[in-house]
């Protein structure tokens, strides 16, 4: 990494604020502390600067003089990332897209929209709301998070079950390449894009492609009708068994999710949406579409949870009951502060018909490791989100839960899994990468970056091992991260 | 060669290196290729791709052999590697909702594998008797149910593939949600053979839909059924398919001679009624004649319907535009055939803006040279673009089967020269001089 002078970094300074001018640079470490994290603060790294440009053009001019200064930099949202993507492993800059935030044309009769990479992702639903539309993709943290950001990790949420994920949503990007500043357009409006997909590549190549500048996303027309059923369970077996049971009966809602004993206490006690605190676990069961045939859907979904042994199964009365069902289940990772200090939260996906192993192998490891875990996640998908309480004040207990995580990674390889079904791989896990990928798959990605990235100062030490770690079997001892090592970040 | 030839059949075993007359079905363009190989296992291509490499000879992959004579012609002193060894259904777990297969089976035989457990994949291209999964993703092709389900970059959630360089590379996986790594399976789908060889490969599969049903709407003008296509999309039912067909395609579909919308819709008995009425009034208020049923033999015609409508043709295009373009372009494209002499057949997915054209042979090549010219001006003025998906080569000389990828091109080569820097897939056939 390149050390800054005094005089060289109030130089750059100077000529950043040129670009998107004064008040749009931050380079005091007071300042900087707040971009250090994303929303996994296990992992912290300072930049030497956070830029805010508010045009293509600026975001271009910050990469020239990035690429002259030989200075890493990285594109960030909201900051709501669970992988520290975001994070500027190499100190550099931090390119914040946050005043870049307009929707900049919305083209209902071909169902597409024209935005801004900081436009909030609930910003677009909320834009298009009036005319009957909304964007599909709906990451738990859509309040927030940006769809810039989501671009970056090729989000999911609860309904792609249905509706998939934001790569199924993209049509066209606007791109400043990494090497020279050029903007270059992937895709477009229209389907089919000519030649190579670029556009798909893009989206979820966690910003080590270049940096979006306008993102053409598909918004779709709101259902006619939805029905969202609860279906109580005293074993979470059986809850594991009723998602196989609904999609053995041909059904394909837009969501099942699942919510644990544990989490089903944090939410009730935060929140109290209605879940029954007594059940071992709670699917929530979500059909939209045509009114006519819901009434049916639901009939099917209930039918099959009542074979596979729920013990209730009531559906939304209205659409408060089901706003406030939807809040237990977007709330739950804050709900897990009424019952523990802090909580890391783990994404793997694994098939779905290994749930009921895989959710057992989850809590035989945390058990082992003297920790508890709350389980809320897309059921339907397979995309677990085991959630590892623990306090940061006990000595080793942050080890072990890294540990733990690493445990449950290899379990969902093992089973024919991923280590990651939303949150990216980031710096968390760029080391698991050899559960799943060799040396030989790897490489091949690493040609595939250098082909959009050839000097590696988009976005570096990102995706990718840092360790000669490919061979490894067995659990990943606990040790501390490379940035850490440099000095660059600390766990806490 | 005789050696290249002698490393493939010691690879192989030699019943499965054709060369000499046994070429004929594999000849390009009026190009023979100098033998074709069919590997029996993943390692078998890798060991094929090393050593034509090796031997500084070009490989044309193959796969049921309905798309070769898309892109520009193939090189000479090119191998084709054929993938009809490899055609095996890998796995099918239905209560996952995946399966994977050998590159090399045909569409066909794989959906009737996954309808026997009450499952498909939810693709529907031309000719799955032959198309082959691997030729379906490279050629990324597609049908009528596309609106609905979209298309293999939808579907394929892993892959795997020989690279040029003859390693074997994974890509995705075989969960449905998956974000580790690269998304390789995008790579491939389309990508025409140049980056790698697919030898296997995971799908996203759907429930067989209780009912489906296919209707026709014809009506006076093309226009009309564009804007009763517009009115469609804009309210509250959720075809799988809306397509136009212009009143050369709709005589070849046996719906007379008029313009035709065409609808489908699929679900529970219940879902599929009532929207077959919502459509029924739909029409009528916009003009339409009538609301026929048609066949379901129907289906499997409608992505090719355009080409099947004329005999004698000179080229084929098919065309990507915005959706609310698609008539008007159909209405611009058959006024200019029309005005050089020449007749067309236009049929188009039409709420995702993809149209194909047929256009007949004419008399003097420049008037075939100056429709087709015109044809890609109007996608790219509508912000689309247009490809010349066949004709003789006389014609690909004088119009270029690709449009211009403009800067994007460049990242494109980037990616060529780093995963295939020996130019050794499908070398010079592709968009950007690829």
């Amino acid at each position: 990494m390149v050390t800054l002078t005094p005089d060289r970094k109030s130089a750059l300074r100077r000529e950043l604020a040129a670009i998107v001018g004064p008040g749009g640079v931050l380079s005091e470490p007071d300042e900087l502390l707040v971009y250090e994290s994303d929303g996994l603060t296990l992992l912290r790294a300072l930049a030497d600067f956070v830029v805010f440009p508010t045009a293509a053009e600026h975001v271009a001019d910050i990469v020239k003089l990035a690429n002259r200064e030989r200075l890493p930099f990285v594109a960030r949202g909201a900051g709501t990332g669970l992988s520290g993507g975001c994070l500027p492993a190499e100190g550099g800059i931090v390119i914040s897209m946050m005043r870049m935030n307009r929707v900049l044309e919305v083209d209902y009769d071909n169902q597409i929209a024209v935005v801004e990479p900081g436009l909030v992702n609930l910003h677009l639903s909320w834009a298009v709301g009036p005319r009957g539309f909304y964007y599909a993709p709906d990451p738990s943290s859509q309040q927030a998070c940006t769809i810039g950001g989501n671009i970056a990790n090729n989000s999911g949420g609860p309904h792609t079950l249905k509706y998939g994920v934001t790569v199924n949503h993209v049509l066209g990007l606007e791109v400043v390449m990494p090497e020279d500043g050029s903007i270059v357009w992937l895709g477009g409006r229209t389907r089919d894009p000519l030649g190579y997909d670029l556009p798909g590549l893009f989206v979820g190549s966690e910003g080590t492609f270049g940096i979006a500048t306008k993102i053409v996303v598909r918004i779709l027309r709101k259902p006619q009708a939805v029905k969202t059923v609860l279906a109580v369970f005293d074993q979470v077996e059986h809850a594991s068994a009723a998602v196989s049971a609904i999609i053995a009966r041909g059904l394909v809602p837009a969501a099942i999710e699942m919510i644990d004993h544990l989490t089903i206490q944090a939410v009730e006690d935060a929140f109290g949406c209605g879940y029954p605190r007594d059940a071992a676990a709670a699917l929530l069961i979500e059909v939209d579409g045509l009114r006519a045939g819901l009434d049916a859907q639901a009939d099917r979904i209930e039918a099959a949870c009542r074979e596979s042994g729920a013990r209730d199964v009531r559906t939304a009365a209205d659409e408060a009951e089901r706003q406030l069902l939807w809040k237990g289940r977007k709330s739950a990772f804050g709900a897990y502060g009424r019952v523990s200090p802090a909580y890391m939260v783990m994404d793997g996906v694994i098939p779905r018909t290994k749930l009921p192993y895989v959710l057992g192998r989850v809590n035989e490891i945390v058990a082992a490791h003297g920790l508890r875990v709350g389980n809320v996640f897309h059921a339907g998908d397979g995309n677990l989100h085991p959630n590892i309480l623990y306090d940061p004040r006990k000595p080793g207990e942050e080890a072990r839960v890294v540990q733990a995580g690493a445990e449950i990674m290899k379990v969902c390889a093992e089973v024919g899994g991923s280590i990651s079904g939303e949150h990216g791989i980031g710096l968390e896990k760029s080391d698991f990468m050899p559960f799943i990928f060799s040396a030989a798959d790897l490489e091949f990605m690493q040609r595939l970056k250098t082909a959009f990235n050839p000097n590696g100062l988009c976005n570096p030490g990102k995706v990718f091992p840092t360790k000669k770690s490919c061979v490894e079997v067995g659990p990943v001892a606990y040790r501390p991260h490379t940035i850490e090592e440099q000095g660059l970040a600390q766990r806490f | 060669m005789p050696a290249l030839l002698d490393t493939l059949r010691a690879t192989v075993g030699a019943a499965h290196v054709l060369i000499g007359v046994e070429l004929s079905p594999f000849v390009i363009e009026g190009r023979t290729p100098d033998a074709a190989v069919f590997p029996g296992t993943a390692e078998e291509v890798a060991a094929v791709v090393r050593a034509a490499a090796a031997a500084g000879a070009a490989i044309v992959p193959w796969g049921g052999g309905t798309a070769v004579a898309v892109g520009e012609p193939p090189p000479h002193a090119a191998l084709v590697l054929g993938l009809r060894r490899l055609a095996r259904l890998v796995e099918h777990e239905p209560g996952d909702l995946t399966a994977t297969v050998e590159a090399g089976l045909t569409l066909a035989v794989f959906q009737d594998s996954l309808r026997a457990r009450g499952q498909w994949l939810s693709l529907d291209p031309p000719d799955p008797q032959h198309a082959t999964v691997g030729g379906i993703i490279a050629a990324d092709a597609s049908g009528p149910r596309r609106h609905l389900y979209g298309t293999v970059r939808d579907l394929l959630i892993g892959l795997t593939v020989v690279t040029a360089e003859g390693a074997i590379v994974r890509g995705g996986g075989k969960v449905v949600k998956n974000v580790a790594g690269y998304d390789l399976p995008k790579l491939f789908v389309g990508a025409w053979g140049t980056l790698g060889i697919v030898v296997e490969a995971t799908f996203k599969l759907r429930p067989l839909p209780d009912e489906e049903r296919l209707l026709a709407v014809r009506f006076d003008r093309l226009k009309d059924c564009g804007a009763a296509a517009r009115s469609l999309l804009a309210g509250d039912l959720i075809p799988n398919a809306v397509d136009i067909v212009d009143p050369v395609a709709a005589a070849a579909l046996g719906l007379g001679s008029a313009a035709a919308l065409v609808v489908g819709f699929d679900g529970l008995r219940e879902q599929v009624d009532w929207q077959v009425a919502e459509l029924t009034a739909l029409a009528g208020s916009l003009g339409g004649r009538d609301v026929a049923t048609l066949p379901p033999a129907t289906w499997p015609r409608l992505a090719t319907i355009a080409r099947d409508a004329i005999d004698s043709r000179a080229a084929l295009m098919r065309f990507s535009v915005l959706p609310t373009l698609v008539a008007e372009t159909m209405e611009q494209g058959a006024q200019a055939a029309r005005q050089r002499g020449l007749a067309s057949a236009w049929a188009a997915h039409a709420g995702v803006g993809v149209i194909e054209a047929a256009l007949m042979a004419g008399r003097d090549a420049a008037d075939v040279t100056a429709v087709l010219t015109e044809w890609r001006a109007m996608a790219t003025t509508g912000g689309g673009h247009a490809t010349l998906t066949w004709a003789p080569l006389a014609v690909k000389s004088q119009v270029p089967v690709w449009g211009d990828a403009g800067p994007a091109g460049r990242i494109m080569q980037a990616i060529k020269a780093q995963l295939d820097p020996h130019n050794v897939l499908n070398p010079g056939r592709f968009v950007a001089g690829i």
